[in-house]
């Protein structure tokens, strides 16, 4: 016999492993060696986990043949240059006494990668021992290019956007300047830098939950908050998780209320003004409402407006609507009080 | 306008005509002698050659094109930079993410901060100033 035709060891005691399922288990091997997922077995008992079957599926997911593949290391051959996380990880998984999923990079005879999720499972004889260990696998190559696809996709539309809104705001300046009063340009142009900068916090979690925190952080920057020479505002609560839109519709209320603080309330007069921000989350059979109170206090004497700007309109009128809650703005002669109250989902961190 | 500024020749690289003139007007009434604006890098590679520049406000996205080789030409010459893009920063190469960013749109208080800092003479450590430039833009 030639050494190239010569059957090692190995490979002929995993094919005859074979020959004793098929006689044993008839149809599930026949479904196991059809089926369209990826499935090998492999020798529990022998500390390399040697392969003793692998079907159709798996041979096309990794490019070998069969006859390569029976009797050879399974961690080896799927880490193959992967990196040291990937066999790690594998080894792993087939050291331990359970079963478990795991997302890993493989590589493929010719050199190419791919991304897999392989689902190991335990095989025990009848008094419990682990003899072999089975493994499943889904190619993940197509979902990860997807989910690159639309990460790229998604940047891009956060960049169109800020883009889109510095054109914007370009345009108003360009407009307006010298034709209105600077406070008129000046008012607009916080108001889409408000807009641009929540837009911008969402584009980094990804148009997910946002936290209350980063909102009022966010929104209230500009106007000192967290300035360490600057001691005007106290933000009390704990964290909450805010629907996109909401975040959106909150920051531009605190941009609203932090701008009429600064022309006429807390933040008008350099010393005294002070604003303290506190909510709390009660839970009720609908799920959480929030209770949030933006409080000025210690600066001029106010006096309600005579006339509603669009700051007051937006929060009293369209806040309410969008927030699903209820908005009210006070202007005891102390200061502006503003209550919010709105349903929420989740504390951050639940 | 601002003591630091006054004076300064600023390159503009942005390709977006209207920004580009909004730009403009910020640098002039931060009291800024605006060189450009240059809406290529060949452009702008052709002006940092020629002309003598004291800090740069450069838009990352050149009509497709990136303007890495700017930020190396200004860099090679000592010339401190703020990127302006609407670009989140991990979008940025990995070599350039330790410039300061001004995230679009800003306010021009904001050009002005960031540029000031860059100005700022170089503290002990190259990135805690870098990340100071950076923060600049809330």
């Amino acid at each position: 016999m030639s050494a190239i035709t010569m059957k090692s060891a190995d490979q002929k005691d995993a094919e005859s492993n074979v020959e004793s399922f098929r006689k044993e288990l008839g149809p599930f091997v026949a479904a196991t060696e059809m089926t369209s997922m990826a499935m090998v077995f492999t020798d529990a008992r022998d500390s390399d986990n040697p392969i003793i079957f692998a079907n159709d599926s798996f041979l096309a997911l990794t490019g070998y043949r069969r006859e390569e593949l029976l009797g050879k290391s399974f961690s080896f051959l799927m880490t193959r240059g992967a990196g040291p996380d990937a066999l790690a990880k594998v080894e792993a998984a087939l050291k331990g006494s359970s079963e478990c999923s795991l997302e890993v990079r493989c590589r493929r005879k010719d050199g190419e990668m791919f991304w897999a999720a392989a689902y190991i499972y335990l095989v025990r004889d009848e008094a419990g021992g682990v003899v072999q260990r089975f493994a499943s696998f889904v190619d993940l190559t197509d979902q990860k290019r997807e989910e690159d696809r639309l990460r790229f996709l998604l940047d891009e539309l956060n960049h169109r956007t800020q883009n889109t809104l510095a054109t914007v705001q370009a345009i108003a300046v360009q407009t307006l300047r010298g034709v209105v009063a600077r406070e008129v340009v000046d008012a607009f142009q916080a108001r889409i830098l408000a807009l641009s900068k929540a837009h911008g916090l969402l584009g980094r979690t990804n148009w997910d939950a946002v936290s209350l925190r980063d909102t009022l952080d966010q929104a209230l920057q500009p106007f000192g908050l967290n300035d360490k020479w600057d001691a005007r505002f106290t933000v009390q609560g704990d964290d909450v998780r805010l629907q996109p839109k909401t975040a959106l519709t909150l920051a531009m209320m605190f941009h609203e209320l932090a701008t009429n603080a600064t022309e006429y309330g807390a933040l008008s007069e350099s010393g005294e003004g002070r604003i303290d921000i506190a909510w709390q989350v009660e839970p009720t059979p609908q799920g959480g409402r929030m209770r949030l109170r933006w409080e000025e206090s210690g600066g001029p004497l106010v006096e309600p407006p005579r006339r509603k700007g669009f700051g007051s309109r937006l929060i009293e009128g369209g806040l309410a609507q969008e927030l699903d809650g209820e908005v009210r703005i006070d202007y005891p002669p102390d200061g502006v009080v503003c209550h919010v109250v709105m349903p929420v989902t989740a504390p951050v961190g639940e | 306008m601002t003591g630091a500024l006054s004076g300064r020749r600023v390159l503009l690289v942005e390709d977006e005509m209207l920004v580009a003139w909004l730009l403009q007007d910020m640098l002039a009434d931060l009291g800024c002698a605006v060189v450009g604006p240059a809406a290529r890098v060949n452009q702008a590679l052709a002006i940092i050659a020629a002309e003598q520049v004291d800090l740069a406000v450069l838009d990352i996205n050149l009509n497709g094109q990136t303007s890495y080789a700017i930020a190396d030409a200004l860099t090679a010459r000592g010339v401190p930079f703020v990127f302006s893009t609407g670009y989140a920063k991990d979008r940025l190469a990995e070599d350039y993410r330790a410039f300061p960013v001004l995230q679009k749109p800003f306010h021009e208080s904001e050009l002005g901060r960031a540029l000031e800092t860059l100005l700022e003479p170089e503290p002990s450590s190259v990135g805690s100033r870098r990340e100071c430039a950076a923060e600049a833009p809330h």
